[in-house]
């Protein structure tokens, strides 16, 4: 019996990787961007931990996220702690706890990293970048429009200018559902039939329900057909509701978009989609950039839940995630660099990082290391910087 | 990690034309009517199996069809490397890609996915005292998932062709595979035991194409459904 060839180990375990140079740099300044457009909406930053008590963690919007959470024990405790595969929850525990008493309504932002159990194998990250606000305490489609809005604006500031956001309403389905009381034992082929949008089945599976329900999945689409066939369908009341709220919030944003004149941003409506994260209560958000096929964030309406109490608060989200803005915005531009040779003048080189200049200093004598350590200029004698030819 | 693809290299953008993903081999031919009725008129050399070229342009310049395995066709319409497919239950049962919607049943390439053995073992042994069971299969994830929805753990030797010779030759005790007319089983002394999915081909989508560019895309299901109501109803 042979020996396996031992493991090299430079190997990381699937989906997670090492960011290089410049690369490392631009997600750094495209998270900030990010936060700085959050920011200047008034959008407050918290930082919640890396690990957190599973109970804690997985209680109220996190129970989603239970099978996607790393656990290990602490210790210290001997309780089991989950490392979080999503921030919202993190940031709801804190809007209701620590900051419960802050006057409503409260708007946090956040930006980190998550971990998650499992990768599709369409997107095979297990480690994701999240940049993301909170607007809790408030259940109104302005509030719904201020979240789409604020991050519209947030990704046009790292160079997104055409933006696709899709709107669903993951309840409405289930709310026609109940009140049509359609038995529960046939929900689940439904279900799946209605989430693959395969007409055929759904027509099969969804009984007196057929023609409503071929008509939402069909009328999936520009933001206007999808609204005009929600407002023909027969709905029952407390689904009506749900439909006239998604209406309500297509409207504000619009207003909002042509308020601030902002051009390329098209939006679609997919009143039976309720496929995203099962904690969503209410009107939800996919953004995308036209021709990519990466999601570059998600949100929507959710219970902002107090562990302790379990009393709840509307509130809205979104997360933009900083990996798939990037690999869809033009290249970011590093600092050029320039070559400090050996006892130059410290005052000449501060003065070219005042510049913009990013400086690197020699520490030996050979000033030819300086374009084999990325140095497109050099520092003369007299403090200025020479581009260095090819 | 996979690398990344630079912003200006992706060269999909919105402008780009919409590619068909079309399943090589049988149901290649019975496509061709349908594209017919819907207007589709792929270059020559599309049909011909012994073509090298894998990708033809078609009369409307914003659709180019591409030639690929039935199996790869999910794939490339699950990762947007095309935008729309047709491929057959079957494969979309087996991978279940969630980034896949499924708008219509062509009603073609009918066929059915179904459970075989040796005819000198059927009905000999009951499978409900069965713990687990050894399968051939094409279809790995369908043959586990059948078996685990009674309770019997499959142990599933992945094939990717000539499964009927599985059981004679004692890799299997019972095989999964496509059944169309019975007579490969029947050649090789396998008899049908149990169905589990009719297998049509479908339309199929990209999600995140069908959500971005809503008007093409709606306006080619619209082509493929009236086509194939037209061909129902003839």
């Amino acid at each position: 019996m042979t020996d396996d060839l031992p493991p090299h180990k430079a190997l990381l375990p699937s989906g997670l990787r090492d960011r290089l140079p410049p690369d490392a740099e631009a997600e750094a300044a495209a998270v900030e961007t990010l936060m700085a457009g959050f920011a200047a909406h008034g959008y407050q930053r918290v930082k919640p931990p890396l690990l957190e008590f599973e109970d804690g963690l997985l209680t109220g919007s996190g129970a989603a996220m239970a099978e996607q959470t790393f656990r290990l024990m602490d210790p210290d405790t001997r309780r089991m702690m989950g490392l979080r595969a999503d921030m919202t929850p993190q940031v709801a525990r804190i809007a209701t706890t620590r900051l419960g008493h802050i006057a409503r309504p409260l708007r946090l932002s956040y930006a980190g990293q998550c971990l998650r159990v499992q990768a599709s194998q369409l997107a095979p990250e297990r480690q994701i970048a999240q940049a993301g606000i909170e607007l809790i305490g408030h259940d109104s489609p302005e509030a719904d429009a201020e979240i789409v809005l604020v991050g519209a604006e947030a990704l046009r500031a790292v160079g997104l200018h055409r933006l696709s956001i899709d709107l669903t309403m993951p309840t409405l389905v289930p709310s026609l559902l109940d009140e049509t009381h359609f038995p529960a034992d046939k929900r689940a082929a439904l279900s799946r039939a209605l989430d693959r949008k395969d007409i055929a089945a759904v027509r099969d599976r969804a009984g007196p329900l057929a023609a409503t329900l071929s008509d939402l999945l069909l009328a999936a689409g520009p933001a206007d057909g999808a609204l005009a066939a929600l407002a023909a369908a027969d709905l029952p009341a407390a689904t009506r509701k749900l439909a006239e709220r998604v209406a309500a919030t297509v409207a504000a944003i619009r207003s909002q978009l042509a308020a601030r004149s902002m051009q390329g941003i098209t939006l679609t409506v997919d009143p039976v989609e309720f496929r995203g994260l099962k904690y969503h209560t209410g009107v939800c958000t996919t953004f995308y950039t036209p021709g990519r096929q990466a999601e570059l964030g998600r949100g929507g309406r959710y219970i902002c839940s107090d562990p302790e109490t379990g009393a709840g608060e509307p509130a809205t989200c979104l997360t933009l995630y900083p990996d798939a803005v990037m690999r869809v915005v033009a290249p970011h531009r590093t600092a050029p660099r320039v070559f400090i040779p050996l006892g130059a003048n410290p005052a000449h080189a501060a003065a070219l990082r005042a510049q913009g200049f990013a400086t690197v200093a020699a520490l030996d004598p050979d000033t030819s290391a300086a374009s084999r350590l990325g140095c497109t200029h050099l520092m003369q004698a007299d403090g200025t910087a020479v581009a260095l030819s090819e | 990690m996979t690398a990344e693809f630079k912003a200006a290299d992706l060269a999909k953008d919105q402008d780009a034309p919409i590619i068909l993903a079309l399943p090589k081999g049988r149901i290649l031919k019975e496509c061709a009517p349908l594209l017919a009725r819907a207007g589709i008129v792929p270059g020559p050399g599309y049909d011909d199996e012994d073509s090298r070229h894998l990708r033809f342009p078609t009369n409307d310049p914003g659709l180019d069809v591409v030639r690929v395995r039935s199996f790869d066709v999910a794939t490339f319409v699950a990762f947007g490397a095309a935008e729309i497919g047709i491929c057959g239950s079957d494969v979309l049962a087996e991978f279940d890609y969630d980034e896949i919607y499924a708008p219509l049943d062509l009603g073609i390439g009918a066929c059915r996915v179904s459970v075989a053995e040796p005819v000198a073992t059927a009905g000999t042994d009951d499978p409900r005292g069965w713990s687990r069971v050894r399968v051939a299969s094409k279809y790995p994830n369908i043959a586990r998932r059948h078996y685990a929805a009674r309770g019997i753990q499959a142990e599933v030797v992945h094939l990717n062709g000539a499964m009927e010779l599985a059981p004679q030759l004692g890799l299997s005790r019972v095989i999964v595979d496509l059944v169309a007319t019975g007579s490969t089983l029947k050649a090789n002394g396998l008899v049908e035991t149990e169905v589990i999915a009719q297998v049509t081909s479908r339309l199929i989508v990209n999600r995140s194409a069908l959500k971005t560019r809503p008007e093409a895309m709606g306006n080619l299901i619209a082509r493929f459904r009236a086509a194939q109501a037209a061909m129902a109803a003839a």
